[in-house]
């Protein structure tokens, strides 16, 4: 009972923040559409743009609405597949695979050019007028180290020219024996001399490759979700949160308290910053970061190594894209805001597993958070609760909007799917 | 009062998951014990693993291979697997500080569970195991 207690407390504290906006979310009792498999906040309706497309990671849509989709894993010999609705009915009936031979997570237009990364290099295209990028793509930047952990590369651009690229660490928690019981973190850590931070680039210069690049922010143990707020100016992110807190230390952490422990946490980068991995973590319940287990830490100790986040959502949930839309079609309260993918967790286990949706941040021009976050698509995983991922039956990974103001939405699950969100109005 | 609510359901969830984990599969003994205190976390309390993360253990190639096959993962990690073939990003730690016994009930648990029919090894199996990666 007080178990339930701990966690009713937990989440609300985790939901808890200054409630002005009122957006209104998916509601939890809604049944799951049959025909699309999602449930969406009100005035917003899906359609399954491309299904059976193999591991869609993130998405970029050029003006002329052909939606480029990264394959994590090749699809019949091809890494990124270009999408098409030539009959506006919401469902992609042109469908060109290219990047032949290759896999990747990051995916985005910037300047006239389609960018594509692979876990070890970013290479760009000209972008098309219609159909898929062709000819030899130009190296952008090549060499990247690929420890497998965390070895995705997505990244955004700023207004300037330049290329910011998430380079996660290949660790849990920087502990001396890759996640092995009793073993402590390193001080300083390490692998934060060439992971665990974004790296900045110049987004038109072949040929670069690391050492070319200015570390702009560490301390981040990976950030699938990066993106650039165009109305504020700024970098943002969500990390994904260590794992494993009662594996490691069961004495310390129960079972409930690892499912919940630590947040997931979204901020604000500026150049310069240090989030605090792998140092600190966040626990809603405490004030200021608490220090990790690795280092010393009880579960209560706080470090005052990184900074604190705007947001901190449930363990777990991981977050693997960031869209701060850019049209204005959305209502106009929403036109500043962030969506923020959560693909789900896996290590809440023995207890269900979490996450499994899009949300959506209210957010001023100013890029500060002016509301209480909400569900804004849900339903990917099924009726629950999901004790396994693998029962999940999609799990969405990545974000990008038209330039019409439709939400894409992917999923790797279950072959692969793509759904088109439009607003239609309350 | 959202935020209230979709707490209380997902407590609600949780203790279904706490029966759920009781029912399932009571007579894997120690081998179960020592399975979901080491392995569980990744590869998840059914054996299912994390798709493109963590190996699914069920009906698996190795589970129903050769003595060697899960014991060398155990002690091994993901050195065990040639470099290059995995399709999983997240690396496998060596459990070697683990005992030859403990390593085979965990082995044996894995082989006659998760709709596979290896077989049960021994720690005598482990210990050999263990011994002729000494030398590398």
């Amino acid at each position: 009972m007080k178990r339930q207690l701990l966690a009713i407390l937990m989440m609300s504290a985790a939901m808890a923040v200054p409630a002005q906006a009122d957006i209104t979310g998916v509601a939890e009792d809604a049944p799951i559409p049959a025909d699309t498999g999602i449930k969406l906040a009100p005035g917003f309706r899906a359609t399954v743009f491309a299904d059976g497309i193999g591991a869609a990671r993130h998405m970029a849509v050029s003006d002329n609405g052909w939606v480029y989709v990264a394959l994590m894993k090749p699809e019949e010999g091809f890494g990124a597949v270009a999408l098409y609705d030539s009959d506006g009915d919401g469902k992609a009936d042109e469908r060109v695979p290219f990047a032949r031979g290759m896999s990747g997570t990051g995916m985005g237009i910037n300047d006239g050019h389609l960018y594509f990364a692979e876990d070890e290099r970013i290479m760009r295209w000209p972008l098309p007028e219609g159909g898929a990028p062709e000819g030899e793509a130009e190296m952008i930047v090549e060499g990247f180290p690929n420890k497998r952990q965390h070895s995705a590369k997505p990244f955004t651009f700023d207004s300037d020219g330049h290329l910011y690229v998430n380079i996660g660490a290949p660790s849990n928690a920087c502990m001396e024996k890759m996640r092995t019981k009793g073993s402590p973190g390193m001080d300083p850590c390490p692998i934060l001399e060439e992971f665990g931070g974004v790296w900045r680039f110049d987004a038109d210069k072949a040929g670069q490759t690391q050492v070319d690049g200015m570390r702009y922010a560490t301390g981040i143990r990976n950030a699938m979700a990066i993106d650039w707020n165009p109305h504020a100016g700024a970098l943002y992110i969500a990390q994904h949160g260590r794992d494993q807190l009662n594996s490691f230390f069961p004495d310390m952490y129960t079972e409930q308290q690892s499912a919940e422990l630590p947040a997931e946490e979204f901020h604000r980068v500026e150049e310069g910053a240090d989030i605090g991995w792998p140092y600190g973590y966040v626990d809603p319940d405490i004030e200021g970061r608490v220090l990790m287990p690795e280092y010393g830490g009880d579960g209560k100790a706080t470090t005052d190594r990184g900074q604190e986040p705007l947001i901190a959502f449930p363990g777990h949930w991981a977050p693997n894209d960031l869209l701060f839309p850019r049209s204005e079609v959305l209502p106009a309260e929403m036109r500043t805001g962030a969506f923020i993918a959560f693909h789900g967790s896996w290590n809440r286990a023995p207890k269900p597993q979490a996450g499994y949706r899009v949300v959506f941040v209210p957010m001023d021009e100013a890029g500060a958070v002016s509301g209480d976050w909400v569900t804004f698509a849900d339903g990917f995983a099924g009726e629950g609760p999901i004790m396994s991922p693998r029962n999940a039956k999609h799990r969405p990974t990545g974000l990008a909007e038209g330039a019409d103001g439709a939400i894409y939405i992917s999923s790797l699950m279950s072959g692969g799917r793509v759904w088109k969100v439009v607003y239609e109005g309350q | 009062m959202k935020a209230n609510k979709f707490a209380a359901a997902l407590v609600a969830a949780s203790l279904t998951g706490a029966a759920y984990a009781q029912d399932e599969e009571a007579d894997g003994g120690t081998g179960q014990a020592l399975y979901e205190a080491n392995c569980a976390a990744c590869h998840q309390y059914d054996g299912g693993g994390v798709p493109m993360m963590q190996p699914e253990l069920i009906l698996s190639e190795k589970a129903n291979g050769d003595i060697g096959g899960v014991i060398d993962m155990i002690l091994l990690g993901s050195a065990a697997v040639p470099a290059g073939t995995s399709g999983y990003s997240n690396e496998m730690p060596p459990f070697d500080y683990l005992s030859d016994e403990d390593i085979a009930l965990i082995a044996s648990y894995v082989r006659t569970h998760f709709e596979n029919s290896g077989g049960a090894v021994t720690a005598d199996d482990v210990r050999a195991r263990r011994a002729s990666h000494a030398g590398q």
